[in-house]
């Protein structure tokens, strides 16, 4: 008798993926907020600087985990830990870093192949950048309500955000994602893989290409990075209290003040008797 | 400045102490549980937390986005958050719109440029201080529990608390990895500016390759825990609704809780109140 | 009814061409307190693993055979089922930690199995393990020893009948060890637990289990009561298992005919005392005082540290800490967990900075220096190895230091340092993937390329089984010649008492004894405050006669003669 519980094991593998991905790429990208900047001039080098690490896990095993668990370990570590947590941003940098390692990790059928490796590793890098910048100049277009009527601004956001995305691509994305990458990846491929417990990527074993269907499930992700900012346009129409305050606002917001000084009060009596029944007991 | 980026990028190795970084994200995390904000339902602050990091995204009404500035602030303060967190703060408002100003100056732009960027800083700057107060100033674990009650994905709630568990270690490990380079390798000399430069890239190239043997190293503790974390049921768990039941169950909204949000909707109407007056 | 029923089991792994278990049946009582022991690569881990379902629901794999544990068919029962039968605690014990504090990683598996009352059953197993009042500390605030008493609460708490500990001792000093066998003992004899340790150290098993399996090559060779079982000196011997040293010491006696051939031996130093009784105690020359004198290599003066805490005051480690090492001493250094013997070599090394005081190499400031100019003087190896792998093969690791100073003959010193560490064959392969004493003369290699003035060596036979120990003490001896000065922390005081000159005792961030063996273990005061324990010869010496010194079983054979 003899047993392959196939199911379970890839199961446990995936997490075993997660938590690694989470764990380095957190890590790293802690030091990442504490470098905060390589300014040459005005511009911004904000690439993500270690972004080769799950890029390579990506390559090696299971991409979906390791996007995730990625993206994770960045939202944990560096957002939550160090309280730099942003809403909406995180969002969006989450599904950016997910699809971008995602597809990386998708292109690579045979991880002894440096050119495919390399592909890979700069289309990745490239489809994150790529997403952030257009995320980043619809952020600013919102937040600033009369973006357009700012002489020079919407230029200025164009064109940095334009030139940040070509240098962080040419510049950073080559030295700090493709050339990792082509160096670590040969070196970790039939290293690691035993350690997990698992067996390495081979041509037959891969999961094949970029298929139609990862394709819309990414294109469904970055709408959806899209739509945390396009929510905040909808959502600015909803809350647009202006208009009504002009008619009976001071009224409301009297209103208001006295709500909350009574409630404070009552809150203030009901927990002086709790604390005297505490201290009674 | 940048001055002070300078700094901080002229020597990664040297001046960035892997012991100071670790014992500032742990008392981050846990050496402020004894304060007021702690103490709070994380329920109560993360629903307070969707009202200030959301809302004064689409306001542009000055005096309502100072009273919340103010609130912040004073919730910043009561949460006692650690030095880095708020200097990192600092820094993340200025590289978000300090150096936009600049660079609107730079293509043509004159003082009206001015207006439009301080509500921008304000903005900015509300919303990270009420992140800073959230997830600085509750403890991981009810910060988990919080996020878990609102719905969130038990494998979030899970990686943060694991991360807190995992950081002093793998710190330790990556700081023993970059000594062995440090005491074995033989970095050029950097007295001159060339010099200078050329030890930085040196010590990028070194962090970048010390995470080989880390990434290594790694994959054999995170298959101990997975083969530990089947053991204990954490898999059993994920599918069962009594456990988060259970784990829900220590959540309570107390009378501090209800008096933190009155307080919080006083400043708000007084704000708004000024607002309408002017 | 047996707790554990196995029969006919053969299990391979993945893509392995060889079975690692073959053909295991085996019966084991309820209430059992059963040491595993048998040389690297037996099969015992994977034997455990086999217990508690992770083979092969969780690692999978060709399996044969059916094995019974609590009553339960592994193969039919799901992991979460059979955790609640067995409890496993890991070698690398920290890994299975995932909470933050004490109280939660102990309540957490019953919490995942939705036991309402899981603080409470967290509580119950934080007191079964001594490790009461600790509910609230981080787990990072633990020392090693209640770190693994806490892998242990964390499997206790699901109450199962039976507990597997791989290796519990392994990085632990006596007194922390002692504690682990005394909370065994009481889970087994007063909760009526049945637990299985795998061991390397017999001393503990003789004094603790009550029975001894040996495996080899993947079988069960026997399993017998413990007395029974370490008296097979010869067949444990060659599966690189060895007997407690009072044993070892009565079969080398019995050979010479000085002890009857059909009387059992003794096991324990209680024993060993009625054996032994018609021995006589023949002084032999008094030892020689080393020299003391000559060029002082590194200096410790009046030095101050502590350490940032989480939460309220730093915590100290030194304070005023005066301590010379000279030029070509030997020195080791001893003390309980956490009693700052790393954190002194860390100062060494420069890697610490003293808060007040100075720590100065061959006259010279370390503060002064930069670390990478110190790496010619003084050399650390880390406790753990692995940490050193800086390179993709262990020829790149050995090489890289020589290789970018760009010392002339680098490439044959290379050679030379490989082949004496008989490493050649191996030299392309990645240090992860070696073998625990592969491993450390690896790490002992990349330490000495650069011919330090001043090698320091942290736990150097820590987690390795006796024989890989023996390996080890003999490389050290054999590095003798190039080495002038080194200085090793350690617990193991058989390897204290085997190579060291001068023993230095830290106790509570103060030397508090400094000299020759014969100086530090003839002190038992301070023995019994600090914890440190001499080799059991050592003790079974000195019980038989106060006068005797013996730190081997060499030498208390040349000094116990027939009366």
């Amino acid at each position: 008798m003899s047993i392959t519980q196939k199911q379970t094991a890839t199961q446990s593998q995936k997490l075993m993926i997660f938590v690694l991905s989470m764990s380095l790429y957190g890590l790293a990208t802690l030091f990442t907020e504490l470098i905060p900047s390589f300014q040459v001039g005005i511009v911004e080098f904000s690439v993500e600087f270690f972004l080769f690490i799950p890029l390579i896990l990506a390559m090696l095993f299971d991409p979906l985990s390791a996007a995730l668990g990625a993206a994770t370990g960045e939202l944990v570590f560096s957002e939550i830990m160090l309280g730099q947590f942003g809403g909406l941003g995180e969002l969006e940098k989450f599904l950016t870093v997910t699809i971008g390692v995602y597809i990386a990790g998708r292109l690579v059928k045979d991880p002894k192949n440096r050119a495919m490796v390399g592909v890979a590793a700069i289309t990745g890098t490239a489809a994150q950048l790529l997403m952030g910048t257009v995320v980043d100049i619809l952020k600013v277009q919102l937040a600033v309500e009369d973006f357009e009527a700012v002489a020079g601004l919407p230029e200025s956001v164009f064109a940095t955000e334009g030139f940040a995305f070509l240098n962080d691509l040419l510049f950073s994305g080559i030295l700090f994602c493709l050339l990792p990458t082509l160096y670590l990846v040969p070196k970790l491929y039939g290293k690691i893989e035993p350690l997990l417990g698992m067996a390495p990527r081979t041509p037959d074993s891969a999961v094949s290409g970029i298929s139609p269907k990862a394709l819309i499930v990414c294109a469904v992700g970055f709408v959806a990075a899209i739509a945390a900012e396009l929510a905040a346009t909808a959502g600015m129409s909803l809350v647009d209290w202006e208009a009504e305050w002009a008619g009976n606002g001071t009224a409301l917001a009297l209103g208001m003040v006295a709500a909350a000084v009574i409630a404070i009060a009552a809150l203030l009596i009901i927990k002086r008797n709790v604390e005297k029944k505490a201290a009674v007991k | 400045m940048e001055k002070l980026t300078k700094k901080l990028s002229e020597n990664i190795l040297d001046k960035f102490s892997m012991d100071f970084l670790r014992s500032q994200v742990l008392k981050n995390a846990y050496g402020n549980d004894d304060t007021v904000i702690a103490a709070l339902d994380p329920r109560v602050l993360l629903a307070w937390y969707l009202f200030f990091g959301l809302v004064p995204w689409f306001v542009n009404d000055i005096p309502f986005l100072l009273g919340c500035f103010l609130l912040v602030m004073v919730t910043t303060l009561l949460a006692r958050v650690a030095g880095l967190v708020l200097f990192l703060f600092a820094l993340g408002v200025f590289t978000q719109t300090g150096y936009l100003f600049l660079v609107t100056l730079l293509f043509g732009g004159d003082a009206s440029a001015i207006a439009p960027l301080l509500v921008l800083t304000l903005k900015v700057a509300t919303i990270s201080l009420a992140s800073v107060t959230v997830f600085s100033g509750l403890d991981p674990d009810k910060l988990s529990n919080g996020l878990m009650w609102y719905g969130c994905p038990e494998r979030l709630s899970f990686s943060i608390s694991y991360a807190y568990r995992m950081l002093p270690m793998l710190m330790e490990e990556f700081q023993n990895v970059l000594l062995s380079y440090r005491l074995r390798g033989n970095p050029p000399a950097h007295e001159t500016l060339g010099g200078k430069v050329k030890y930085l890239i040196y010590q990028v190239k070194i962090v970048m390759q010390s995470f080989y043997p880390l990434m290594l190293n790694t994959a054999k503790r995170s298959r101990t825990t997975v083969e530990a974390l089947e053991l204990r049921g954490y898999r059993y768990a994920a599918v069962n609704k009594s456990v988060k039941k259970l784990k829900l169950a220590s959540l309570k909204i107390t009378c501090n809780d209800g008096i933190f949000l009155a307080v919080s909707l006083l400043v708000v109407a007084v704000a708004l109140l000024i607002s309408t007056l002017l | 009814m047996h707790a554990v029923e196995i029969d006919g089991l053969t299990y391979t792994y993945p893509g392995a061409a060889q079975p690692t278990l073959k053909d295991i049946s085996l019966q084991i009582e309820q209430g059992d307190f059963l040491a595993v022991v048998g040389n690297n690569g037996c099969g015992k881990s994977t034997l455990c693993k086999v217990l508690n379902g992770l083979i092969p629901h969780f690692i999978t794999g060709t399996f044969e055979g059916k094995v019974t544990v609590g009553g339960l068919d592994t193969l039919e029962s799901e992991v979460a089922e059979l955790a609640r039968k067995v409890g496993y605690v890991y070698q690398d014990f920290e890994n299975q930690i995932v909470r933050p504090t004490v109280l939660d990683d102990a309540s957490y598996s019953c919490l995942n199995y939705a036991f309402p009352d899981y603080m409470e059953r967290g509580k119950t197993a934080l007191r079964q393990c001594g490790l009461e009042g600790r509910e609230n500390e981080y787990v990072w605030q633990l020392s090693g020893g209640q770190t693994h008493l806490l892998a242990l609460a964390g499997a206790v708490s699901l109450q199962p009948d039976i507990l597997i500990l791989d290796e519990p001792i392994a990085q632990l000093d006596p007194m922390h060890a002692d504690r682990i066998y005394e909370v065994l003992r009481d889970l087994n004899e007063n909760h009526g637990k049945t637990i299985l340790v795998i061991e390397h150290h017999t001393e503990y098993i003789a004094d603790y289990c009550k029975h001894v399996m040996l495996m080899k090559d993947g079988r069960v060779r026997w399993m017998l009561p413990t007395g029974e079982a370490l008296q097979r000196v010869e067949e444990l011997e060659g599966c690189n298992i060895f007997p407690p040293q009072v044993t070892q010491a009565a079969y080398a006696l019995r050979k010479r005919g000085s002890l009857p051939a059909d009387a059992p031996l003794p096991t324990t130093v209680e024993k060993g005392l009625k054996a032994f009784g018609s021995l006589r105690y023949i002084p032999g020359p008094a030892a020689s005082a080393p020299e003391r004198g000559g060029e002082t290599a590194v200096s410790f003066q009046d030095v101050t540290l502590s350490y940032r805490s989480v939460k309220g005051e730093p915590r100290t480690v030194f304070q005023g800490l005066d301590l010379d090492i000279r030029k070509g001493e030997r020195v080791a250094l001893i003390g309980s967990n956490g009693a700052g013997k790393s954190t002194l070599m860390k100062l060494m090394v420069g890697l610490l900075r003293p808060n007040a005081g100075t720590v100065s190499l061959f006259g010279e400031a370390i503060g002064e220096k930069r670390a990478e100019d110190l790496s010619r003087q003084i050399s650390l190896v880390y406790q753990n190895p692995e940490e050193m792998f800086i390179k993709d093969s262990i020829r790149g690791d050995i090489a890289y230091a020589m290789e970018v100073r760009g010392i002339p003959d680098w490439q044959e010193r290379t050679d030379a340092l490989l082949s004496r560490f008989r490493l050649t064959g191996l030299q392309d392969r990645d240090g992860r993937l070696l073998s625990g004493g592969q491993m450390r003369r690896a790490s002992l290699a990349i330490g000495i390329a650069l011919d330090p003035g001043v090698l320091l060596l942290d736990e150097p036979t820590a987690n390795l089984d006796i024989a890989t120990r023996r390996e080890i003490m003999a490389v050290l001896s054999d590095m003798k010649d190039i080495i002038q000065t080194a200085v090793i922390a350690t617990h193991d005081m058989q390897l204290v008492c085997q190579w060291a000159e001068r023993i230095v005792v830290l106790c509570g961030g103060k030397v508090v004894a400094d000299g020759p063996r014969d100086t530090v273990f003839s002190h038992r005061e301070v023995t019994r405050l600090v914890g440190i324990r001499p080799p059991e010869i050592f003790t079974m010496a000195q019980a038989l006669d106060q006068r005797a010194l013996c730190y081997t079983v060499e030498e208390f054979l040349d000094r116990f003669q027939e009366g």
